[in-house]
């Protein structure tokens, strides 16, 4: 039987400044498992992750602008500025 | 990102002199330093001049690189020197810290806070609109040397060995701020505000 203990409690600030580390799989596989067995007891901290899960999810789809075609020629000719003025040298 | 096979033929033509080797070196990666230049400095001119600058002292420097691996990381150095003297020479601001502390939820209402979930939602639904926005700004909001961690790690998709070696920090201070940063998001999308402090 589940015994779901306090929420706020020390472990559980223990487990919050771990879980990008933990959602990332960058943690040793021990505290990973007593990361696990947390969160199967905190129903919390797992709404908690959950929710900085869909966080990372809704970061990495931010739309990505294209270069605008003035500056990509901008930075072709700042480049041919720059070996011109270096073969001037 | 998988560049492999392209980045090493890239960096090999780089180092031939081959005369194609620029325009293609700024086909594979204008896009992206574009975009993070315009996250990182907010304005369309100053992402402009961190594109130029960037691709300029990156296509030298490349020129003696050994490692292919290393390319995107190399990149990502200079983008970010390049947007972090940008903003140094822009208005004095004071560094804002995020604390853990104050990120963590206070109570399980705080916790059980429902991030949108948009994967299912039409591209040009008013809610994926809206909630696109609040992250666009929840981002912006974020204190620049927690601004440019995210970008990095999560839009990027540097892993914490690239980030850190991009921008000359330890792992330990890129995982650190990432996670702050997330945490910074959520909090605004879920507040509208971040809980930030003042250091200097």
């Amino acid at each position: 039987m589940n015994h779901h203990h306090e929420h706020g409690s020390r472990s559980c600030k223990q487990i919050f400044e771990k879980l990008s580390e933990y959602m990332d799989g960058e943690l040793p596989s021990d505290l990973c498992e007593r990361i696990d067995d947390h969160m199967a007891d905190c129903p919390p901290c797992q709404s908690f992750m959950e929710s900085l899960r869909r966080t990372v999810t809704l970061v990495e789809r931010v739309d990505a602008p294209a270069m605008p075609d003035e500056i990509r020629a901008s930075v072709r000719e700042a480049y041919e500025r720059y070996r011109g003025g270096k073969s001037g040298d | 990102m998988s560049h492999a096979v392209s980045e090493s033929d890239l960096l090999q033509k780089i180092q031939d002199g081959d005369p194609q080797a620029f325009d293609e070196f700024v086909n594979l990666y204008g896009d992206r330093i574009y975009g993070f230049g315009l996250r990182m400095c907010g304005e369309r001119e100053d992402a402009r001049d961190v594109v130029q600058e960037t691709f300029i002292k990156a296509f030298e420097s490349l020129k003696t690189l050994k490692e292919p691996k290393a390319l995107k990381s190399w990149l990502y150095r200079v983008a970010s020197n390049a947007c972090l003297m940008k903003r140094r020479k822009g208005k004095f601001e004071p560094q804002r810290e995020l604390s853990l502390e104050d990120l963590m939820p206070k109570d399980a209402g705080s916790a059980a806070f429902e991030v949108p979930d948009d994967a299912d939602a039409p591209d040009d639904s008013v809610a994926r609109n809206e909630t696109r926005r609040a992250v666009r700004e929840a981002i912006r909001s974020l204190p620049p040397h927690y601004r440019i961690v995210l970008l990095l790690r999560d839009i990027e998709q540097l892993s914490t060995r690239e980030a850190s070696e991009a921008l000359e920090l330890p792992e330990t201070t890129i995982k650190m701020r990432l996670h702050r940063a997330r945490l910074g998001v959520r909090r605004y999308l879920e507040s509208g505000s971040l809980p930030l402090g003042e250091t200097s």
